[in-house]
């Protein structure tokens, strides 16, 4: 792997991303409707809609209305909120700290409890424990966010048990235990689908590398279980659990979405739903450009990690 | 490096006996009998080979003796004893004490059997750290020191590589040291060399001739190949689908064989001596097709694929003339990587090449430019029968598009065609209507010369066309296209890396080497002295005829 | 029965399946009570003989509801996947037969495409198209275009190398039989496998729609938007969210099922 391998990738990344804006603009312009009579809605004279056209440039050909948006961005100015405002750069910044706090959290748990799951249901393969887990991972894998959200609400934060809050948000700042209390049930629910994924990838890896040659040949020099194991199976593992791991943060980006809006986090998610209800173009345009960045910038560390990892790749 | 023979066994307890043994395994289609009755038995300080065609449960038995056997497998009362222990009786933890110190395995592809993420040395390193107790230290000095006596040249340099920095030769040594490593009783051979190139193959014979001299260990060599069994073994035992046909010793086995099944695998190993080619054609025949300056550059980019992601381009071809007369069996021969697959697929149009190929008065000089008439006169067959055939069509159909294509019989006479092409080809009229996979191995490639042969082409080439069979199916194919070119007229351009058939069917032979044509002979020149060294190397690289042995 | 089918997996997916599937072509003509009637007696009410699954907060049936609900969830399932599927296999196959620079240019399309989660995806779409079964339904169709074009360029890259494609080609085959005949009948198969659980993700989404207000509308009785609906008296009676909801993970499920023992019915390995 040579600085000419990263810069590559590191262009390669740039590429997308340019698409990305790109076709972020484009659903903007294509599709039906523009944003000032989305705006002022059945309420707009023609004369109002054509002022608030020139007042946010929709008057203006297509080409310059993308480069000065671009331009804007690369100086840190993604524009004014429509609605609220404020520059959008500061009303995204915050939600960016508290969403990444929930990903984060919930990523960080998933990593530990779905990679041993995987695996000890690849080892274990056939007995019941696969089955317990190969059952669970199933359903957790065919619940959207909301059902599980609500189930979750249901039996936790319900008046029976009322053991937590359904909802809202606290500063870590200003308590840990009320930031703790608040972020537990959102985290969980991203947690228990992205496990339920996570482990069900790992533990199908995990089966293949098990199953080859090299690990047999492992196991007939007379090498113990556990040396096999721990020396033969995971490190070959890991490559593709770290690549696994990489896809479901697509998923993550978009699970957070519902679960912010139905524990009333205030993350990005929140934010582009309100975003999306109000026709906030600016709001909308730089959150989709941000977790598209998040999620192709984590492909990149992705694959370098997997670079790390591999021998064959790291010294090819 | 202490002495060889092992104090503890007694020197006339068998090393290895397997007595009476049979095995099955549990399927969805019912119990399928792996192994029947084996009796076995390998003396101290003998090798003994075990000779079966795919199928016939060779494997089964090496890992049955491990104690390797999946879950779905039953054993019968028979007895596998190690130095006169039951090898049946020992729990999980002695069977793990005895695998690697006492009995250890070389297996047949070292690319699959080394981890790709450790280093070599430390999987060497951990058998004696295993077996002998020796600190990661202690253990990687004697893993140098066992690499220095499987000839490795930089022993301290090759511990530390990976797999994938280490040639298939390389690797296997890496293999073998670990199997010699703790000096066992016995080392159970799975086709070691299958895998292997033909030079780095017989390199590796030889370690194995030399290693057991030094050390007189007993080793029970396992192949399909006679040839090579009967460069090693003392004993044979010939495995037929789970029952020794036939055992004893090698002299009696190859030299006066009393089984059927034993003198069908001799007969149909190919002889040099055998002629079975085709008549030759007459010495100032004409060239049906002429390649010149034939060169491939794999990888070429366009200039913004060289920029988002630069693949270095590698030489398949470089400079190559051929030709081929009308009605000649021409021989090419190489080792993989030799690019004679390359020149197989310039000349059937299926790559871009630089160069010009002259053919019916027309010069094509790429493969854009290859006409229609060019397709119907030059056919291809192809190495793998699982993948030469559309598994979606029907054996009628895969023989007539030829036909259509290109007119060959009126519509109406389409299925009379198509019913004498099988006959052609030795094959029942009734597997018109069977898809591909209903067919055996040998019965799919009778079916893709059909097909090749169905268009009348002038030429047809063969590319390693029964390198993916089974030795005794091969014989009968090779012998089917011989036939077929006698009756038609047609030119063969037979692709091998298989010395002694060329030997057998070609009018004459070219020799490739890192993608550029380094010998050209008529068949009777094999052995003048004018011979490229690469060819020589070659030649006495190929195993002998078994008979020749003795 | 394909031997993948026998196993417990497998049959579970496909009574799971046929379950659904029922529900969604005579659900309406199966349900006991109209959907919209009020019992205003009987509100808010678990199981009972005269009401099997319960009631929500005015009474209404919350069995009737649901296999009212049926058409709407699961062909919208079904038909945004046929969508995206169709459009996406076209184009994928496209790039896996012209090769060249049109295949370079298509891939880094969908790369660009592919870098944008689905989900948010589906929720611009939706919301620049004004919210409504259809148009969620395109919306869905249009998320899942690179991805299953992604799928269905690579089972063609995969065939177009195996032996009997470059027999035809060698022989002189035009390039159209050479498609249509030699390749595509031999690499549909990942396609639909890979669709089958996409269904299963398509059913999930509209769902997520329905319950975000963007998909379905009242009164439709689309199992997201009852479990929206229900949200404010799921305290009161579980099983108004619980009905609606578990019944989305059963059908998903049974996609999912579905499509793992088709993958390995497939699978060249497990034949022999």
């Amino acid at each position: 792997m040579t600085l000419g391998y990263l810069v590559r990738r590191l262009l390669a990344v740039i590429l997308v991303l340019i698409v990305v804006t790109f076709a972020v603009f484009a659903i903007t312009m294509i599709l039906p409707g523009n944003a000032a009579v989305m705006i002022l809605g059945e309420y707009g004279t023609d004369e109002a809609v054509a002022a608030l056209e020139r007042r946010l440039g929709l008057d203006k050909s297509w080409y310059i209305q993308y480069f000065s948006w671009v331009k804007g961005i690369l100086s840190g100015d993604f524009g004014q909120s429509l609605r609220l405002s404020l520059p959008v750069a500061d009303v995204v910044g915050d939600a960016f700290l508290n969403s990444a706090s929930l990903a984060g959290i919930a990523l960080i748990s998933v990593t530990i409890i779905a990679i041993p799951l995987g695996v000890l249901a690849a080892i274990n393969r056939g007995t019941v424990a696969d089955l317990v887990i190969g059952v669970f991972s199933y359903i957790g894998a065919s619940m959207p966010e909301f059902v599980t959200a609500t189930l979750l609400l249901l039996f936790l934060a319900g008046p029976a048990l009322g053991l937590l809050p359904a909802g809202g948000f606290v500063a870590l700042t200003e308590s840990v235990g009320g930031f703790a209390s608040h972020v537990i049930l959102p985290a969980t629910t991203l947690g228990l689908i992205l496990t339920a994924h996570i482990s069900r990838q790992v533990r199908s890896e995990m089966s293949e590398v098990l199953s080859s040659d090299y690990i047999r040949a492992a196991r007939l020099k007379g090498l113990r279980e556990r040396r096999v194991i721990r020396r033969h199976a995971l490190p070959n593992s890991l490559a593709p659990a770290v690549a696994v791991i990489s896809l479901d943060v697509g998923y993550l980006l978009g699970g957070i979405i519902v679960v912010e809006e139905i524990f009333a986090w205030p993350g990005l998610g929140r934010l582009l739903i309100y975003a999306l209800e109000n026709r906030d173009l600016p709001v909308i345009q730089a959150i989709t450009l941000l977790l598209a960045t998040v999620y192709a910038l984590s492909n990149l560390i992705s694959d370098i990690i997997i670079a790390i990892l591999d021998p064959r790749v790291r010294y090819a | 490096m202490e002495s060889t023979l092992i104090s503890s066994a007694n020197e006339q307890t068998p090393v290895l006996q397997v007595l009476d043994y049979s095995l099955s395994y549990a399927t969805k289609f019912g119990a399928l009998q792996a192994l029947k009755n084996i009796n076995l038995t390998v003396e101290h300080g003998q090798t003994h080979g075990l000779v079966g065609e795919s199928g016939s449960g060779k494997s089964s038995l090496a890992l049955a003796i491990l104690r390797y056997l999946p879950g779905s497998a039953t054993e019968n009362n028979g007895r596998l004893l190690l130095s006169g222990e039951s090898l049946r009786d020992c729990t999980l933890p002695q069977i793990l004490e005895i695998r690697g110190r006492r009995v250890s395995m070389v297996f047949q592809d070292p690319s699959t059997s080394l981890n790709p993420t450790m280093r070599l040395g430390d999987q060497l390193s951990e058998v004696f750290v295993r077996h002998q107790g020796l600190t990661q230290q202690e253990a990687l000095e004697a893993s140098e020191a066992a690499l220095a006596r499987t000839g490795i040249s930089r022993p301290s340099e090759m511990l530390r590589r990976f797999p994938h920095e280490a040639s298939g030769g390389e690797k296997q040594r890496v293999v073998i040291a670990t199997a010699f490593a703790c000096n066992p009783e016995l080392i159970i051979f799975d086709e070691p060399t299958t895998a292997l190139d033909i030079l780095t193959a017989k390199q590796i014979l030889e370690l194995f001739n030399q290693l057991q001299g030094e050390t007189l260990i007993s080793a029970l060599y396992i192949s399909h190949d006679l040839g090579l069994v009967s460069q090693v073994a003392d004993k044979v035992s010939v495995l037929k689908a789970g029952e020794i046909v036939e055992s004893g010793p090698r002299s009696e086995v190859f030299g006066s064989p009393r089984e059927q099944y034993t003198k069908a695998l001799l007969g149909s190993l190919p002889n040099p001596k055998n002629w079975l080619g085709a008549t030759e054609p007459p010495p100032k025949a004409q060239a049906l097709i002429s390649a010149e300056a034939i060169t491939v550059e794999y990888g070429r980019q366009s200039r913004v694929g060289q920029l988002l992601s630069p693949k270095p381009t590698h030489r398949g071809a470089q400079d190559v003339d051929l030709k081929v007369l009308q009605g000649e069996l021409v021989g090419l021969v190489g080792e993989s990587g030799s690019g004679k697959s390359t020149i197989a697929k310039v000349l059937s149009g299926l790559q871009d090449f630089d160069g010009v190929i002259r053919f019916s008065n027309k010069n094509f000089v790429s493969r854009s430019k290859i006409d229609r008439n060019y397709r119907r006169n030059v056919q291809i067959v192809f190495q793998h029968p699982d993948a030469s055939l559309n598994p979606r069509q029907r054996v009628h159909e895969i023989l007539s598009r030829p036909l259509k294509l290109y007119d060959i019989v009126p519509p109406e006479k389409r299925a009379g065609r198509v019913e004498e092409l099988l006959e052609k080809v030795r094959l029942p009229i009734e597997f018109a209507d069977r898809f591909p996979h209903q067919l055996s191995g040998g019965e799919k490639q009778r079916v893709a010369i059909a097909r090749a042969f169905a268009a009348e082409p002038k030429l047809v080439i063969c590319d390693e066309i029964t390198a993916a069979l089974d030795v005794s199916v091969q014989a009968s194919v090779a012998d089917l296209l011989v036939k077929l070119q006698q009756q038609t007229g047609t030119a063969c351009l037979f692709i091998t890396h298989d010395l002694n058939l060329v030997r057998q069917l070609a009018h004459r032979v070219c020799v490739m080497h890192h993608g550029r044509l380094v010998d050209v002979f008529q068949r009777g020149e094999i052995e003048s002295s004018e011979r490229n060294s690469y060819t020589r190397a070659l030649m006495e690289a190929v195993p002998p005829h078994a008979s020749q042995v003795l | 029965m394909p031997k993948a089918f026998r196993t417990a997996a497998g049959f579970t997916g496909i009574v799971l399946l046929s379950l659904v599937m029922t529900a969604a072509f005579f659900g309406p003509f199966m349900a006991p009570y109209d959907p919209q009637a009020f019992h205003p007696a009987s509100r808010l009410e678990g199981p009972s003989f005269a009401h099997f699954l319960g009631t929500d907060q005015f009474g209404r049936d919350l069995l009737s509801r649901l296999l009212h609900g049926a058409p709407s969830t699961i062909f919208f399932g079904l038909g945004s996947t046929c969508i995206g599927v169709g459009v996406g296999s076209v184009i994928g196959v496209i790039a896996g037969t012209a090769g060249g620079w049109i295949d370079s240019v298509i891939m880094r399309v969908l790369d660009g495409l592919l870098a944008v989660p689905e989900l948010l995806f589906t929720l611009l779409i939706v919301t620049f198209l004004g919210g409504g079964m259809g148009q969620a339904m395109l919306a869905v169709a249009v998320a899942f275009t690179p991805g299953m074009a992604r799928i269905a360029r690579s089972s063609v890259l995969s065939i177009r190398t195996r032996e009997y494609v470059l027999a035809a080609i060698a022989r002189g085959e035009p390039s159209h039989y050479v498609v249509l005949r030699e390749v595509l009948p031999n690499a549909v198969g990942p396609i639909i496998v890979e669709s089958s659980i996409r269904v299963a993700f398509a059913i999930m989404i509209g769902a997520t729609l329905g319950f975000l207000g963007l998909g379905a509308q009242p009164p439709s009785t689309e199992w997201g938007l009852m479990v929206a609906e229900a949200r404010q008296f799921m305290f009161r009676n579980a099983w108004t969210v619980a009905v609606p909801g578990v019944a989305i993970a059963l059908a998903a499920m049974g996609f999912n099922l579905f499509g793992d023992a088709l993958r390995d019915s497939l699978d060249p390995r497990q034949s022999q």
